[in-house]
């Protein structure tokens, strides 16, 4: 180990490579986040609904996605679907939709907990001056529900960014796999899945500490 | 009576579930009435206050505002369009308040006229900047709720009730939230407030407030109404053995 004769130049030489891996791992974590957001508040009206079969339907999902591991999960949508419903699904489409499928069944419990996180004198004093309910709702407890939800949103991204490198799995091209595609060329695993680890800490980090400071500050109102 | 009430409970009982917290209680509230409603905790003040603000449906019985149900157990389409119609005619101040964190102080106030009464908003701004002023709290009109003293924010409360013109105005423990050197600001407006023919049903632990600027005093024990006095008649003379048992509590103040 202490003789390890490092080639940190193996790295640098496939530096675009890598690079256009990332730019790959944040595409998917944006496009997925946004779904899994759409896909999330789905969940949570279904949750929340009047009729008992939609809050089944909706309890049944989360349950399910949230006690089961994503890894399966993925395989799950990238082998099984196109068997049952006969299509083929492309690696990149499988991943994201396993991921958005995944973060949504979090993400509306985040939703679900803001929206119940507005206090009932809230509501009720909206009533008693006249408001509708609708008014009041989108007056008065969607924007405090938005404010409580979006520091936990953020640090959905930051783990998005890091379970899209599941993606490897199913051979999409996001920087996990050119990882694994590279140290099979140029048998340096140390240095090439170091420099990985360090390129998605860099990310992660400032990202989550930003959260921290921004959470703290919105506690601090 | 010759005149008719204003706001009428009539007969009013309310359950949840299996326990009965309001039993066939009625009251009726004449214009510029001051009624402060006393009784122990659980007597049922509060559950007839949110009676009377359309927060809960009686089980029996009907509210009636100048003569129109706008509650009853099972409101037809009728009872509904005439709740809808007087909703911020009865206005309602919280134990806790109840501002919205995210608006202001004159964001606050400005909410209701402009979204329920469709003000414009130099009108609704006017109104609100008076109503400040009455309230002694001009300066904190870009203030946010929660940089604001409990005292202040009832205040806040009480302007942003007021907003909407209400004409009768309910007050739920104004003051029970509140630190003693606080309480008084808040009472001081509501005295004003009846001074100025306001017609206000308060239900209170303060009984100097209710002995002093009450027209009348209710009391109420499990449910139901027990004793009814004019002013400081109900202080002076209770006539039932369970308000002079509620008095003495109070004797040492």
């Amino acid at each position: 180990m202490f003789k390890y004769q490092f080639r940190w130049d193996t790295v640098w030489g496939s530096f675009d490579f890598l690079m256009g891996g990332l730019e790959m791992t944040l595409i998917i974590s944006a496009i997925t986040l946004v779904l899994a957001m759409i896909g999330g508040l789905i969940i949570a009206l279904l949750d929340m609904s009047r009729f008992r079969v939609l809050r089944w339907i909706g309890v049944s999902i989360g349950e399910i996605v949230r006690n089961t591991p994503i890894l399966v999960q993925l395989l799950w949508v990238y082998y099984v679907l196109p068997i049952v419903f006969g299509i083929r699904i492309e690696a990149l489409v499988a991943l994201i939709i396993g991921l958005a499928l995944y973060q949504a069944a979090f993400i509306s419990e985040v939703y679900r907990s803001g929206i119940q996180g507005v206090p009932k004198g809230h509501r009720e004093a909206a009533q008693v001056l006249g408001l509708t309910p609708i008014q009041s709702f989108r007056r008065i407890v969607l924007p405090q529900a938005i404010r409580m939800t979006l520091p936990p949103l953020a640090s959905n991204f930051v783990q998005l960014i890091k379970f899209s490198s599941l993606g490897a799995v199913i051979s999409v091209s996001e920087i996990t796999r050119r990882g694994m595609e590279l140290s099979a060329t140029n048998f340096r695993p140390l240095e090439t899945f170091t420099f990985i680890a360090v390129v998605y800490f860099f990310i992660c980090w400032p990202l989550a500490m930003g959260i921290r400071f921004w959470e703290r500050r919105l506690q601090a109102r | 009576m010759s005149a008719s009430p204003i706001l009428l409970a009539d007969s009013v009982t309310k359950r949840f579930g299996n326990n009965q917290v309001l039993t066939r209680v009625s009251l009726p509230v004449m214009e510029r009435d001051v009624v402060c409603i006393v009784g122990p905790s659980g007597s049922g003040k509060t559950t007839l206050l949110r009676c009377f603000a359309l927060l809960e449906a009686p089980s029996e019985g009907r509210i009636v505002m100048q003569g129109v149900p706008i509650a009853t157990a099972a409101p037809d389409r009728q009872v509904k369009s005439a709740a809808r119609a007087v909703r911020s005619d009865i206005g309602m101040v919280f134990q806790h308040f109840n501002l919205w964190p995210h608006m202001s102080v004159l964001e606050n106030l400005i909410e209701a006229p402009m979204l329920v009464k469709k003000m414009p908003k130099d009108e609704a701004v006017a109104i609100a900047e008076s109503l400040l002023k009455k309230v002694d709290l001009s300066d904190k009109r870009d203030a946010y709720p929660t940089r604001l003293s409990g005292g202040q924010q009832q205040r806040v409360a009480i302007a942003r009730a007021l907003a909407m013109s209400p004409k009768v105005l309910l007050f739920d423990e104004a003051t029970s939230a509140l630190d003693p050197e606080l309480r008084r600001e808040v009472l001081l407006v509501m005295r004003q407030l009846a001074q100025e023919g306001m017609t206000m049903l308060v239900v209170t632990h303060e009984m100097g407030f209710a002995r002093h600027v009450g027209t009348r005093t209710v009391f109420m024990d499990r449910g139901e109404i027990v004793e009814e006095a004019p002013g400081a008649a109900f202080f002076d003379a209770p006539k039932t053995e369970r308000a002079q048992r509620f008095l003495q509590q109070f004797e040492d103040e």
